[in-house]
C-alpha cells in the first residue's frame, strides 16, 4: 500500500503544474460567430435566427427573458458572490464552427487540440457508446455507436434534437421544469445552445454509458447548455458529462438546465464531474421525475467553479418510485460548493437516499443545502439523508441546511449529518504505519470519498482520485 | 383581538415611560426598532412555517388585561410548595403588574435578588442596565423589539457569586383573557461559581377562540458567569385560544454549565426560539426539549447554539409528539466561529407523528467555521410503531392507552438526562399534559 501511496505522491509532484496548464490552456479562435456582449430580446431573436428554430422555441425564450428580467436574484445562499455576476458583461452565444462533425478528423485542429489534451477521444475509443463535445455555445462533435443507433437510441446533440425529433423535444422540453421555476431556468431557456437529447426507447438497455463534454474557452463566457433524457418504459441508462474551462481573470457563467424522465420502469444515471476554473459562476437546475417503478440516481462531483448552486431534485410522482442523489463536493481555496439534493414524494411507497459528502479545505466553503417533502397522501414512503463533511484547514467553512417537510404519518424520515477534521488518531495510526503525514491524509481522504468514487466509471474514479491530490497537495498545516 | 399588519407603538404608549431615564430611552429606541421594521419575510426559513402577521396586534388590544382567577388554584398549590420548603421561592407575574414574591420558610441566601424588573432598574441600577437589554433588542428583530418596547414589569434575578439556591425557584406567568397581550420579560444574572434552577412557567390567556384571541410576547436573558451551574425550565402551557411569542438567549462564560429544558405544550400558536451563546472555554449547554400538539395547535420552534469560544461544548434533543391535525415546525443552528477551536456540539430532534394529518417539519443546520470540531446532528420523523400497539392490544391493553405507553417510552430517553431532583416535578408536568393526547 504505501509503495502505490508514494507512487500517488509521485504524481501529485508532477501533476503540480495545476489546472491552469492542464485545463487551464485557451485558444486563440476566430469564432464562426461572436455576438455582443450582454443579454436582450434582440439578441435572443439573433440566436433564435441563427438555430432556425421553429415558432414556438422562439416564443418560449423571448417568454423566459421577461420572466428571468421580472425575477429578483435569490437572497438564500451565497448572494454576495451571486450579485458579483455582472450579466451585461458576458457573451451569450458564440458559434465556433459553422457546422457539426460526427467524424473526429474533421474538427478544426484547435478544437481537436483541446479535447485531445481533455482525452476526450481516447475515452470514447475504451469505454464509451457515445461522445458529445459542445465548445462554447455549440456541440463541435458528435458520435454515436452504430449498433446503439441501429437499436433506436437517439443521442443527440439538442439543437439537432429540436430539428430531428421536434415533437418529442416539444412534448417534454420545460416539464420536468418550467420556466419560471427560477432566475436562472428562465435564464437558460431564454439563450439555451447546445447540450443532450437522449431517447431510449421501450426496454432498450444501454448497457455503455454516453458522455457529454463540455469545454468554455472564451472570456466572459456563458454556457446555457440544456439537456432533456427521456428513458422510455423499462429502458436503461447511464449518461456522463464533465466539464472544465480556461482560467481568466473575469467570470464565465455557465447556467444549465437539465430534465430527465424516467418512465415506468426505467433507469436513469446521471453521473456530473465538475471542474471548471475558478473564475465559473455555475448555477445550473437538475430535476428528474421518476414514474411507476422507476429509479433515478444522481451521481454529483462537484470539485471546480468560483461557486456552484446546484440541487439535483427527483420528483417521485408514481407507486415504486426510487431516486438516490450521492453527491461530493471540494471546496478549496475561495470557492463555494452550495450543493445539495432535493426529494420530492408525491406517491405513495416511493423512497429516496441522498447521501452528501464534503471536503473544505483552506478558506474553502462548502454547504449541504436539501429538502425532502413527503407530500400528504404520499404514505409508506422511506426517506434517509445522510451528510458528512471534512473540514482541512483553520479557516475552512462547512455548511449544513437541510429542510424536511412531512404531510403525513406514515412515513420513515432519518436524517444525519457529521462534520469533522481528519482524525488524529486515524494519523497517527497511519503515520506509525511509516506513511508520511501528507500521504497519510491522502488516504483518509480517499477513504471517504471512496462511497462516491467507487459509483463512478473506473477511469473518472482515477481520474477524481488524481485531482484530490491535486487538491490535497501541502496540505499539513 | 383584531391582527393589524400596520400596526405601531404611539409614542404615547404608558409603557414608554416608565423607568428610569436610562430604560425609558431603551424603550423608545426599541418602539423605533419595531415602528421602522417591516414584517419578517416569509422567505427566509425561520419564517417559512408562520405567518409573522398572527403575533401584530391592534391598537385597542387592552395591553393591561383583568385576570379571570382561573389559574388561582395552581398558584395556590404552589404556594403550599413554598411553604412546605419544596421550592426556594415562588414570583407571580400577572400581566406584568403585581409582581408577589413568596418565599420559603428557610429564606433566600444572603445577596440573592428576586422580585420586580422594574424595582430592580432603579434600585440596582448598574446591574440591570448593564445586563438589560443585551441580548434581546432591536437587532434582534421586530418582535423582540416589540417587547423591548411594551414590557411592564418583569422579574429580576440575581444570584452573587458562590451562593447556591438549592430548591428550584417558580416564576408563574399569568397572561391575559380574550383581546389582550402580555409582554413578559425576564432578566437573569448567576455569579461566578453561583447555582440556580429556574421553573419559568407560561400560562393563561383566552380558552375560545370564538370569544376572542389573546396574545403574548415574552423575552428572557439569562447571565451565567464563570463557573457558574443554571438549570432554566421553560413550561409553555398557555390557554387554546394563545397566540405566543417568545425569546431566550443566555450567555456562558468560562466554564458555565446551563441545562434548558423547553416544555412545549399550550396555545392555538406558538413561536419560540432558545438561544445560548458560548462564549468562554468550557463552557456547556445542553437543551432538551419536549413538545405535544394536539387539535390544531401550531409550533415553530428553533434552537441555537453558537460557540464563540473554543474548548466548549453543546447539546440539543428536541423531542415532537403530534396528534390530530397539529403541527410542528422546527429549525436549529449549530454555529462555531472560525476562533472558537476544539467544540464538540451535537443536535437530534425526533418526531413522533400519532395519526395522519399531522405536520412535522425539520431544518437542523449547521454552519462550522473551522476544522477543529466534532459536530454531528440527527433528525427522523415517523408513525407510532403499529407493531408495537397490536402487541400492546394483545396483552388487553387498549388503544388509547397503548398509544400512551409508547408516547411515554419516546420521552423517556429525555427524562433520563434530566437531574434527579426536577425529575418528579417534570414528569408531572408531562403527565397533565399527556393525559389530554
Amino acid at each position: 500500500m504505501s509503495e502505490s501511496i508514494q507512487r500517488q505522491t509521485r504524481d501529485l509532484q508532477a501533476l503540480n503544474t495545476d489546472y491552469a496548464s492542464k485545463y487551464g490552456f485557451h485558444d486563440p479562435v476566430d469564432y464562426f460567430h461572436k455576438g455582443a456582449k450582454g443579454l436582450s430580446h434582440k439578441v435572443i431573436e439573433m440566436i433564435s435566427r441563427m438555430k432556425k428554430e421553429p415558432k414556438w422555441m422562439a416564443e418560449k425564450r423571448h417568454e423566459a427573458l421577461d420572466i428571468f428580467y421580472s425575477k429578483p436574484m435569490p437572497t438564500w445562499g451565497d448572494s454576495e458572490l451571486l450579485n458579483e455576476i455582472d450579466f451585461d458583461n458576458i457573451y451569450y452565444f458564440m458559434k465556433p464552427i459553422e457546422q457539426q462533425k460526427d467524424n473526429w478528423d474533421d474538427v478544426p485542429e484547435y478544437i481537436k487540440k483541446t479535447f485531445d489534451r481533455l482525452g476526450i477521444p481516447e475515452a470514447e475509443k475504451n469505454f464509451l457508446g457515445g461522445v458529445s463535445a459542445q465548445y462554447e455555445s455549440e456541440v463541435v462533435y458528435h458520435s454515436m455507436r452504430e449498433d446503439l443507433e441501429k437499436m433506436g437510441i437517439v443521442f443527440l446533440d439538442m439543437d439537432s434534437g429540436l430539428k430531428k425529433h421536434e415533437e418529442l423535444v416539444h412534448e417534454y422540453f420545460g416539464t420536468v421544469i418550467p420556466t419560471a421555476d427560477n432566475k436562472f431556468a428562465a435564464l437558460n431557456t431564454a439563450c439555451w445552445s447546445g447540450g443532450s437529447f437522449i431517447y431510449v426507447p421501450p426496454g432498450i438497455d444501454v448497457k455503455v454509458p454516453l458522455q457529454a463534454y463540455f469545454r468554455i474557452n472564451a472570456e466572459n463566457m456563458g454556457q446555457f447548455e440544456r439537456t432533456l433524457i427521456v428513458a422510455d418504459k423499462g429502458s436503461r441508462l447511464h449518461y456522463i458529462e464533465g466539464c472544465t474551462a480556461p482560467v481568466y481573470s473575469t467570470n464565465s457563467l455557465h447556467t444549465a438546465v437539465v430534465e430527465l424522465r424516467a418512465h415506468e420502469d426505467a433507469y436513469i444515471r446521471y453521473t456530473t464531474i465538475q471542474n471548471w476554473a475558478r473564475n465559473i459562476f455555475n448555477l445550473v437546475t437538475k430535476r428528474a421525475s421518476a414514474y411507476k417503478n422507476a429509479t433515478i440516481e444522481w451521481v454529483d462531483g462537484n470539485l471546480g467553479s468560483r461557486l456552484t448552486m446546484k440541487y439535483p431534485c427527483v420528483n417521485l410522482l408514481e407507486e415504486g418510485a426510487k431516486g438516490e442523489i450521492l453527491s461530493v463536493a471540494f471546496a478549496g481555496i475561495d470557492q463555494h460548493q452550495d450543493a445539495g439534493a432535493k426529494m420530492i414524494h408525491a406517491a405513495p411507497n416511493t423512497s429516496s437516499r441522498i447521501t452528501s459528502k464534503s471536503i473544505s479545505k483552506d478558506n474553502g466553503r462548502a454547504s449541504y443545502r436539501g429538502l425532502v417533502k413527503v407530500h400528504k397522501g404520499a404514505e409508506n414512503c422511506k426517506v434517509s439523508v445522510e451528510c458528512d463533511a471534512l473540514l482541512i484547514g483553520d479557516d475552512a467553512r462547512s455548511d449544513t441546511y437541510p429542510t424536511m417537510e412531512v404531510d403525513n404519518d406514515q412515513v420513515s424520515v432519518e436524517h444525519e449529518a457529521r462534520v469533522s477534521k481528519v482524525a488524529e488518531e486515524q494519523l497517527f495510526y497511519l503515520t506509525s504505519r511509516g506513511l508520511s503525514e501528507d500521504d497519510a491524509r491522502l488516504l483518509i481522504v480517499n477513504g471517504f470519498m471512496e462511497p462516491f468514487t467507487k459509483e463512478l466509471p473506473l477511469e473518472y474514479a482515477v481520474e477524481l482520485n488524481r485531482l484530490i491530490q491535486l487538491e490535497m497537495e501541502g496540505s499539513i498545516g | 383581538m383584531k391582527q393589524n399588519p400596520e400596526f405601531l407603538i404611539n409614542e404615547m404608549t404608558p409603557h414608554l415611560h416608565r423607568g428610569p431615564d436610562w430604560l425609558k430611552a431603551m424603550r423608545r429606541s426599541d418602539r423605533l426598532g419595531f415602528n421602522e421594521a417591516e414584517l419578517p419575510p416569509r422567505g427566509i426559513h425561520l419564517w417559512r412555517y408562520t405567518d409573522p402577521i398572527r403575533f401584530m396586534m391592534d391598537i385597542d388590544t387592552a395591553t393591561d388585561a383583568d385576570f379571570t382567577g382561573a389559574l388561582d388554584a395552581v398558584v395556590k398549590a404552589e404556594a403550599e410548595h413554598v411553604k412546605e420548603g419544596r421550592l426556594a421561592a415562588l414570583v407571580t407575574d400577572r400581566g406584568g403588574r403585581d409582581i408577589d414574591v413568596q418565599i420559603s420558610p428557610a429564606g433566600l441566601p444572603q445577596g440573592v435578588i428576586i422580585g420586580s424588573l422594574s424595582d430592580a432598574s432603579e434600585s440596582n441600577f448598574d446591574l440591570v442596565k448593564e445586563h438589560l437589554y443585551q441580548m434581546i433588542n432591536r437587532k434582534s428583530g421586530k418582535f423582540e423589539a416589540m417587547n423591548g418596547a411594551l414590557w411592564n414589569d418583569g422579574i429580576f434575578i440575581y444570584v452573587p457569586d458562590n451562593v447556591v439556591i438549592e430548591k428550584p425557584v417558580h416564576l408563574f406567568r399569568e397572561a391575559g383573557g380574550e383581546n389582550s397581550a402580555t409582554f413578559p420579560r425576564l432578566l437573569v444574572i448567576v455569579g461566578r461559581n453561583a447555582e440556580v434552577t429556574l421553573i419559568d412557567e407560561y400560562g393563561g390567556g383566552s380558552p375560545d377562540r370564538n370569544k376572542g384571541i389573546s396574545f403574548s410576547n415574552g423575552a428572557v436573558e439569562l447571565f451565567g458567569s464563570e463557573d457558574s451551574r443554571t438549570r432554566y425550565v421553560s413550561l409553555q402551557r398557555y390557554a387554546p385560544a394563545m397566540n405566543s411569542y417568545f425569546t431566550h438567549r443566555a450567555k456562558l462564560k468560562q466554564n458555565a454549565t446551563m441545562l434548558t429544558i423547553p416544555l412545549v405544550f399550550g396555545g392555538e400558536l406558538c413561536k419560540q426560539s432558545f438561544g445560548v451563546e458560548l462564549a468562554g472555554a468550557g463552557a456547556d449547554s445542553k437543551m432538551y426539549g419536549l413538545l405535544f400538539g394536539s387539535n390544531r395547535q401550531h409550533f415553530d420552534n428553533h434552537t441555537l447554539h453558537h460557540h464563540s469560544a473554543g474548548k466548549s461544548t453543546s447539546d440539543i434533543d428536541f423531542k415532537v409528539v403530534l396528534k390530530d391535525r397539529a403541527l410542528s415546525a422546527y429549525t436549529g443552528l449549530i454555529r462555531i466561529d472560525n476562533k472558537a477551536r476544539t467544540c464538540e456540539a451535537y443536535q437530534e430532534n425526533r418526531n413522533l407523528l400519532l395519526n395522519p394529518g399531522t405536520r412535522a417539519e425539520t431544518i437542523p443546520e449547521l454552519e462550522i467555521l473551522n476544522e477543529d470540531v466534532s459536530c454531528s446532528h440527527g433528525a427522523t420523523l415517523g408513525p407510532i410503531d403499529e407493531e408495537s400497539i397490536f402487541y400492546l392490544k394483545s396483552r388487553g391493553i387498549e388503544r388509547n392507552e397503548a398509544v400512551r405507553m409508547i408516547v411515554g417510552g419516546f420521552v423517556q430517553s429525555t427524562f433520563k438526562l434530566v437531574p434527579e431532583d426536577l425529575k418528579d416535578r417534570l414528569s408531572d408536568f408531562v403527565a397533565t399534559r399527556l393525559e389530554t393526547i
